[in-house]
């Protein structure tokens, strides 16, 4: 699904997936520790309880006759008179047995008042002597009641019965069993008793509720004020991302000219930008130039064409003699002539861009090279009446001879070309550096030095009036090439109406 | 018609100097852009062929210093044909242009089609009397018969019916029809007009004496 592939979907996915884990654990342990709180809260409120209600079961005995018989119970503590004791805070039906044996349980004023018997939610208790496969009731309050299901209530007692202590104790004392709402804790006392007291669990699991409520309404919050803002600040964080392909989009549909506007530079998004920038600058300025490289390629190849349409077209209007058509196949022989060589440039050029172009590197003398090319241009040196002289000193390298022989002689032909009539032309080859270092100096006119930066371009002609030559401005643009493939480096130094001077260097 | 054609590239100029030549034009020849504008400041040409890559001054450096002294008719020769090489070309005063590679029978049309228009002609036809004159099938005809006419002869009756009405002095028949190579006797004028009297009617062209020649 596209939405997926939206890295602000995908963000906001995530995200919101961890804030849900987090606002989740942290809701759960708040409420375990409500939870835990509260079960303690009720479990020590019937362990206080437990033990109040075992003291008041042991109170140390009074003296017998010290005061009324029956106010005393097996124990022989005091009891405290009837009116002292709340009417509405015991059972006054109490069982048969219990009154039978004079076993009265009076309870504090002070600690009664932990068991409202009319709060059915309240703490209750039950006080029962474990006799022989028996139990007698002793006491319990109004709003005792059995655990429901009794099953493992009756269970209990059944095994309590079957133990005498301090065996009783072993089993397991307290006992805690948790039934329907309530829960209910009983404790054996070495006497002989066990004591029950309960409460209801109602009122704890309502606030209990409650409170994960409450949890789940924050955390819910929470969570969409988290989801609003981080839509908002993701939204933020990836605007330039989206300029970015808008711009991305308008360029792929060929306007290269577009820019993404970078406002905020310091971000990685305001950096991505300015190098896209920069990439989109250059992707421009080579577009241009292999635009401007096409056109001047096929205006090249234009006049050669020309010449043999007219020349043909010319010839076949009539009958001639034989001189006219060996004159327009000459003239036509011309044309093709001038396109095979600039077709060899323009490949030239398109290989070694494309770096195909495969040297043949041999170990060399490189003066050796030069001497050759000399020899090569020296007619045509002769015809303009230059005088080439040549310093070598034999230096080894390893290159391509062809080609760089290629170079010695592009670069002694334009120092020919371009020289003034009985004018010099110096060739120098010496070892600097662990590299070759050519020199190729003329005495001609020089060039200006704003066109100097152009001398390598293609098509760069340093004097239109050879347009109609066969040089068509490559050549120098090949040399560069040339050189560079070998890893070398070519510079160009001139001073007008004195002379250039090419410096080639090569590592050996 | 005598024409002008400014060329670097020696084949194409030789080649298109012989073909308007065998078309019956007077041709003059120069191959770089100075010699050319000289030539064409000093001559009144019928058409000027104008490459636009010279050495020297270029094609459109020649064309606007051209216009500030003549008006004679241009049709640049141009390698670039984006558009606003054509616009540069038509700003600044060419009339026409054609792109390299072109075929020769292009020129010629256009050539015709922009002398043509320098003389405020719509067609190629020009009808005087019983005579008429196909400047595109370089044909003369009298009373819808054709007449053979030497190329020369030809020139002279289209040149003298483009300027029906007008007096044309010896000096520029002279100058349109032959070029600068051609030491040509002062009389040689003279038998082109009576073999054309002879042959379209001694009443064609008619003779103002001290002046020149007319066609009524």
């Amino acid at each position: 699904m596209k939405i997926f592939k939206s890295i602000k979907w995908r963000l906001q996915l995530w995200y919101g997936l961890i804030l849900v884990v987090v606002l989740a654990g942290f809701g759960f342990t708040a409420y375990q520790l409500q939870r835990n709180r509260q079960f303690r809260q009720v479990d020590d409120g019937i362990h206080q309880r437990i033990g109040i209600l075992a003291n008041n079961l042991h109170r140390p005995p009074l003296r017998p006759g010290n005061g009324d018989g029956s106010g005393v119970n097996q124990f022989g503590n005091r009891q405290p008179p009837e009116d002292q004791f709340p009417q509405d805070q015991f059972s006054n039906d109490r069982p048969p047995q219990f009154q039978r044996r004079s076993q009265v349980f009076h309870l504090a004023p002070e600690n009664a008042r932990l068991f409202d018997t009319n709060d059915i939610n309240g703490f209750f208790f039950r006080i029962s002597r474990l006799v022989e496969n028996d139990r007698t009731i002793i006491a319990q309050s109004e709003n005792y009641r059995q655990p429901q299901p009794v099953l493992e209530y009756d269970h209990y007692f059944d095994q309590l019965n079957h133990f005498d202590f301090p065996d009783r104790k072993k089993l397991v004392s307290p006992k805690t069993i948790a039934a329907g709402d309530d829960q209910i804790v009983i404790e054996t006392l070495p006497s002989g008793e066990a004591i029950e007291v309960g409460c209801s669990l109602k009122p704890m699991r309502a606030e209990l509720r409650n409170a994960a409520l409450h949890l789940a309404g924050v955390g819910g919050l929470i969570l969409l004020v988290g989801l609003f803002g981080g839509w908002w600040f993701v939204g933020r964080a990836l605007r330039p991302i989206s300029e970015i392909s808008a711009t991305a989009v308008k360029i792929s549909a060929g306007d290269l000219s577009q820019r993404i506007s970078a406002a905020e530079t310091e971000s990685e998004l305001g950096q991505l930008a300015a190098v896209l920038n920069s990439t989109f600058a250059r992707l421009e300025t080579a577009f241009a130039q292999q635009k401007q490289f096409a056109s001047d390629a096929a205006h090249e190849l234009r006049t050669p064409v020309t010449v043999i349409l007219t020349q043909t077209q010319t010839a076949l209007n009539r009958e001639r003699d034989a001189a006219s058509y060996k004159q327009t196949v000459e003239a036509c022989q011309r044309a093709a002539q001038r396109m095979r060589k600039l077709i060899e440039s323009l490949l030239a050029l398109a290989r070694f861009d494309a770096g195909q172009e495969v040297l043949r590197r041999t170990d060399f003398d490189f003066s050796e090279t030069i001497a050759d090319c000399a020899e090569l241009v020296q007619p045509l040196a002769d015809e303009r009446a230059v005088k080439i002289s040549v310093a070598v000193e034999p230096v080894k390298i390893t290159g391509d001879a062809e080609r760089l022989a290629q170079v010695v002689t592009n670069l002694l032909t334009n120092a020919i070309q371009y020289n003034q009539p009985a004018g010099e032309v110096r060739v120098q080859l010496a070892s600097q550096n662990g590299l070759a270092v050519l020199t190729v100096t003329d005495t001609g006119q020089g060039i200006a030095p704003a066109d100097l930066p152009l001398v390598f371009g293609r098509f760069y002609r340093a004097d239109q009036s050879r347009t109609g030559a066969s040089n068509a401005g490559l050549g120098l643009a090949i040399t560069k090439a040339i050189v560079e493939a070998h890893g070398g480096t070519i510079e160009v130094a001139s001073e007008e109406n004195a002379g250039t001077t090419f410096t080639v260097r090569l590592p050996i | 018609m005598r024409i002008l054609i400014v060329e670097d590239e020696p084949d194409l100029l030789a080649s298109l100097a012989q073909a308007l030549r065998e078309e019956g034009y007077a041709v003059d020849t120069a191959d770089n852009g100075d010699d050319g504008l000289f030539n064409a400041e000093g001559t009144d040409y019928d058409a000027i062929v104008l490459d636009v890559m010279l050495p020297g001054m270029d094609g459109w450096e020649v064309l606007k210093r051209l216009r500030k002294t003549k008006k004679t008719p241009v049709l640049m020769l141009t390698a670039r044909d984006q558009t606003r090489d054509r616009v540069k070309g038509l700003d600044t005063g060419a009339d026409d242009y054609v792109v390299k590679p072109f075929d020769l029978d292009e020129v010629f049309a256009r050539l015709r089609a922009i002398i043509r228009r320098s003389a405020n002609k719509t067609t190629n036809i020009i009808e005087i009397g019983d005579v008429k004159v196909d400047a595109a099938a370089r044909i003369v005809s009298l009373k819808n018969k054709p007449v053979e006419l030497t190329a020369r002869e030809y020139s002279l009756v289209e040149f003298m019916a483009l300027h029906r009405g007008e007096v044309v002095t010896r000096t520029q028949l002279y100058e349109h029809l032959f070029d600068e190579n051609e030491d040509s006797f002062s009389n040689l004028l003279d038998v082109h007009v009576s073999n054309v009297r002879k042959k379209l009617g001694a009443e064609f062209i008619a003779t103002r004496r001290g002046h020149g020649y007319c066609i009524e």
